[in-house]
């Protein structure tokens, strides 16, 4: 019973963090129909950023957070005047290959600014968990998890209320209209590729202090981000982050109790489930985006 | 040593030839590392230690006369680059000698072309007992195999207090990891220690909570801990996480550094099987080398951490020039027969190898030496 | 003269290893040949059906597993106390294993996979060569895991008067890819040329007015699939033989993009465009070895990548034959 419960709060504490990665990839793929094989390499670059303005700078770190995330949102940026800006009339395979081109290209750029030797981000937080009962969680873990409810719900109310958000959305359903109605699509494409970047650096800055800093980090948070989109039916943000807890838990207790070797095979074969039961994701199409 | 003088002074006369056209003329060794992907940092250590070996050595004048050319290739952390690398490297370059390959995979990647091509090669990391036990003559291994550094840790048991009674492991799921799971259970239940669970985590994984909360569980006095220094440094922070409340050795060679300048709480403390513990120099069995080693490195302004493991590059090149310099020519097949007679004082200790594997295909095997290092609120100090 | 052209193609590269023998522009190739054989078989999916799969490196996987595995022979439990046991069998047989293999994973994957399309196959397919991935890392008894599979037998062949000679030389190897090649390209442009082939075009170029006409979409796709499969499969049974060891890592998602960038290079949808991206996207990291930094040496591939898919977006073949003059 004490595992179950520890299991439970481990769980809960993954499950929001793939939440949180999973929600930039859905809002890119949502807006722009484009795999962003780059999310993996944002995370890292958000890890990377959080890294150098704390131990390098000296930067308070909640400031460091907010800056290595307006840091994600300024290369999200470039990314897509440089790149995707071009490719609007292209067909998805190539935008696809393009994106992986740019994730080698950020990958090995970073290993050859940092070095390949994992860093640790030192943080404000105690070192020591905090003990509930047969429950222990780090503080940090805690504020990781908060500050990701904080980002989605912000996030969510920005697509729900906001003029951007009305635009991403519209630009969603119907491109043509919504230009003809006066949406700037290209900035609306822009905004989307660089908020969802920013959700990615973010993610990377909140985890990087939790775990290490290495410029592989992407790889297989790139391959999960992909998985939990599946799960939750690509382009639903709801979807997305019912997809990041769905396998922050199944993840947990099947490595738990099944097999520790088979733990992120599990995610995996969850998809290959899904797909094969309800190819539409856990969340039906029609509630896509917002 | 009449042997040993008559050919420093042939390298003594060889500068004089130099003049007359020998002057670029350098011995090249040629040396495969992970330098990119998943790996690349233990790599580029080891690569680095090579590096100041090669710089060393020059400075004392080559070997034979000649200079030293280190040409070195990325594997890029995988099998088929490995392959490729060992073939740019012996084919292109000519080289006569080779050092690599970091991982036992690699390593075992490029055996057959080593045959193929008649090339011998010093392992410098590969733990995996197949590497020299599968009657390839052409490897060389300075490295220790988990049972060695089991066996070697073993003798060292007495320092522990309260004594080990029951163990559990937590290996990363590769040959490295599952072989020191193996084989210190082995050494060790022969020592009267009951064996409990063994949890495994594949090498990228970096939460560690499903592992660490099942090994609580038991009734385990003493977790094992073996995979590469970063998931070790996770590791360590997640057994805080997670309340382990049991003692933790790392096995491998590696440390986690980062935990001296990001110390756990108070109260957590862990122990490290070290091949080369830079803290304490002097203690090392031949402390001048080490001191070199150790000084050249840091004028370079690497990580300090890199020492642990960069030492087996260095090792590795002072191992191969050596058997250049006993073969009197830099030809493969000389430097193969040579390797058998290498006898010298490394940063690990004596380097020389015994037989091991089938009989008329034996590989030469290093017997090296483990020290244990306890980190306590980031302080070092050798047990 | 065009259809004289690519046999003259052959007939050079044949001679290559007696004109001009050195060993490792020989080992280069023949490592570069087999992902051009993958490249081929990659092109009847992506070229022909439209459909981008990136985990094609599973059936690539498959084969090197299924060829290593019968070379080998194992024995296993499968439970209940029953073991299947295999003995050692010769090369060949594995070959034809690992494309049958491959070939039923390629049939699974069809059906399962055919009724998503666009980013949906995409990212199934990555999820497919990760679950076999982990299989592979897992299924000690049978791959020995991340231990990998060592001491695989080089390829044999029965020669006239030769008898049964193991391949050891890189002469041999060479030629062997070379072989494999070209019954793969000629495999592949029958396929195209049939019935099959006109019923993919038909496909990617209207499906619903080929579902009106009463193509069986599925039926056709599934074919297709088996066959880029089962080359595939040919593909890892070479590589397994030529490389020696076969471990997790031979399904590795670099593997993919490597076969899926020589075909947009050299031009998907056209015979000759995975042979043509092929030959530049296996060079590549070969001739930049040595000459710089090994992190550069990735940014420069990563670069080559971007640049050709946004100036070259059809890839170099048709841009070539639009250059030609029309009569």
């Amino acid at each position: 019973m004490d595992q179950l419960l520890q299991h439970l709060v481990n769980g809960t504490v993954l499950g929001g963090t793939y939440a949180l990665l999973g929600i930039g990839l859905t809002l890119i793929f949502g807006v722009m129909r484009v795999v962003n094989f780059t999310h993996g390499e944002l995370y890292a670059f958000g890890a990377y950023m959080t890294y150098a303005f704390v131990s390098l700078l000296g930067v308070n770190f909640y400031l460091a957070l907010a800056l290595a995330t307006l840091a994600g949102v300024a290369l999200g940026a470039a990314l897509e005047l440089v790149l995707l800006r071009r490719m609007r009339r292209a067909d998805i395979d190539s935008v696809m290959l393009v994106m992986i081109g740019a994730s080698l290209v950020l990958q090995n750029a970073e290993m050859w600014a940092w070095g390949g030797v994992a860093k640790l981000i030192p943080n404000p937080f105690a070192g020591s968990p905090l003990v509930l009962g047969p429950v222990s969680v780090l503080p940090l873990r805690l504020f990781v998890l908060g500050v990701s409810a904080a980002l989605l719900l912000g996030f969510w109310l920005m697509l729900d209320r906001t003029r951007a958000g009305v635009a991403m959305r519209a630009t969603f359903q119907d491109p043509e209209t919504a230009a003809l109605m006066g949406v700037r699509v290209g900035w609306v494409n822009t905004a989307t590729f660089a908020i969802g970047s920013g959700l990615a650096a973010a993610a990377g800055a909140l985890l990087g202090p939790v775990f290490m800093v290495s410029p592989t980090m992407g790889d297989l948070v790139g391959l999960k981000a992909f998985a939990i989109v599946i799960l939750g039916g690509l382009g639903s943000l709801p979807g997305a982050t019912l997809g990041g807890f769905a396998l922050g838990f199944v993840e947990e207790f099947a490595g738990g109790y099944l097999s520790t070797e088979y733990r992120d095979a599990f995610g995996f074969l969850l998809i290959i489930l899904v797909l094969a039961l309800k190819p539409q994701g856990l969340v039906p199409a029609k509630e896509r985006i917002g | 040593m009449l042997n040993r003088r008559s050919v420093l002074l042939a390298g003594l006369a060889m500068p004089a030839l130099a003049t007359r056209g020998f002057a670029a003329d350098a011995i090249k060794i040629g040396m495969t590392q992970p330098l990119t992907g998943a790996v690349a940092a233990s790599g580029n250590y080891v690569a680095n230690g090579a590096k100041i070996a090669t710089e060393v050595l020059n400075r004392a004048g080559g070997v034979l006369g000649r200079p030293l050319e280190l040409v070195l290739e990325d594997n890029k952390s995988n099998p088929r680059e490995a392959v490729a690398s060992v073939e740019k490297l012996v084919l292109r370059d000519r080289v006569p000698v080779l050092i690599g390959a970091w991982s036992s995979t690699f390593t075992l990647a490029i055996m057959p072309k080593l045959m193929e091509y008649k090339v011998p090669m010093v392992v410098e990391t590969s733990s995996a007992a197949r590497i020299t036990t599968s009657g390839n003559p052409y490897v060389f291994r300075i490295a220790p195999t988990s049972e060695m550094e089991a066996v070697a840790f073993a003798g060292l048991l007495g320092k522990f207090s309260p004594p080990m009674r029951k163990i559990d492991f937590l290996s990363v799921n590769n040959d490295f990891g599952r072989g020191a799971a193996e084989k210190f259970a082995a050494s060790l239940a022969a020592r009267g220690i009951t064996v409990g669970k063994t949890e495994t985590m594949t090498p990228e994984a970096t939460d560690l909570a499903a592992q660490l909360t099942a090994l609580k569980q038991t009734d385990s006095d003493t977790v094992f801990v073996t995979t590469g220094v970063e998931q070790m440094t996770l590791a360590l922070r997640q057994a805080v996480e997670q309340r382990l409340g049991k003692r933790i050795v790392t096995t491998g060679g590696s440390f986690p550094d980062q935990l001296i300048a990001n110390p756990l709480p108070a109260g957590n403390e862990s122990f490290h099987i070290l091949f080369y513990a830079p803290w304490f120099p002097e203690r090392a069995p031949h402390p001048a080398i080490a001191a070199t080693y150790t000084a050249e490195w840091n004028k370079k302004g690497w990580e300090f951490a890199g020492l642990t493991e960069g030492f087996r590059g260095y090792d590795a090149m002072l191992t191969v020039v050596e058997a250049i310099r006993l073969a009197g020519k830099p030809e493969a097949e000389a430097i193969r027969a040579a390797l058998w007679n290498v006898k010298i004082p490394g940063v690990n200790g004596d380097i020389a190898f015994t037989k091991d594997g089938p009989a008329g295909q034996e590989s030469g095997q290093n017997r090296p030496n483990v020290s244990i290092l306890k980190l306590a609120e980031g302080k070092t100090s050798l047990l | 003269m065009s259809k004289l052209l690519p046999w003259l193609f052959v007939a050079a590269l044949a001679l290559l290893p007696v004109a001009f023998p050195d060993p490792y522009l020989l080992a280069v190739l023949t490592s570069a040949g087999i992902f051009i054989i993958g490249a081929i078989s990659l092109n009847l999916l992506l070229g022909y059906t439209g459909q981008l799969s990136l985990g094609h490196v599973a059936f690539f996987g498959l084969g090197a597993y299924t060829s290593a595995l019968a070379a080998l022979g194992f024995d296993i439990g499968i439970g209940f106390g029953l073991r299947i046991t295999l003995a050692p069998q010769p090369a060949w047989l594995g070959f034809i294993a690992a494309i049958v293999v491959a070939g039923g994973f390629g049939w699974l994957l069809g059906r399962l996979a055919f009724r998503v399309r666009g980013a949906y196959f995409v990212i199934i397919t990555i999820c497919f060569a990760q679950v076999l991935r982990m299989v592979a890392l897992n299924w000690i008894e049978l791959t020995q895991g991340p231990m990998a599979l060592i001491s695989i037998p080089p390829f044999s062949l029965w020669l006239p008067g030769q008898g049964v000679v193991a391949l050891y030389s890189k002469a041999q190897n060479y030629w062997l890819v070379l072989a494999v090649a070209v019954v793969a390209f000629l495999v592949v442009r029958q396929v195209v040329e049939s019935r099959i082939g006109r019923a993919l075009v038909a496909l990617r170029s209207n499906e619903s007015l080929a579902r009106s006409v009463g193509i069986r979409v599925t039926h056709y796709l599934v074919i297709a699939a088996v066959i880029s499969a089962g080359i595939a499969g040919a593909a890892g049974s070479l590589f397994a033989h030529y490389v020696r060891i076969v471990d997790p890592d031979v399904f590795l998602f670099i593997y993919t993009v490597t076969m899926v960038i020589m075909v947009i290079t050299g031009g998907k949808g056209t015979l000759w465009g995975p042979v043509v991206g092929g030959l530049i996207f296996g060079l590549i990291p070969d001739l930049l070895r040595g000459h710089a930094a090994p992190e550069a040496q990735w940014v420069a591939y990563g670069v080559a990548m971007i640049l050709f898919v946004m100036f070259l977006p059809r890839g170099i073949v048709p841009a070539l034959a639009s250059l030609r003059p029309r009569p």
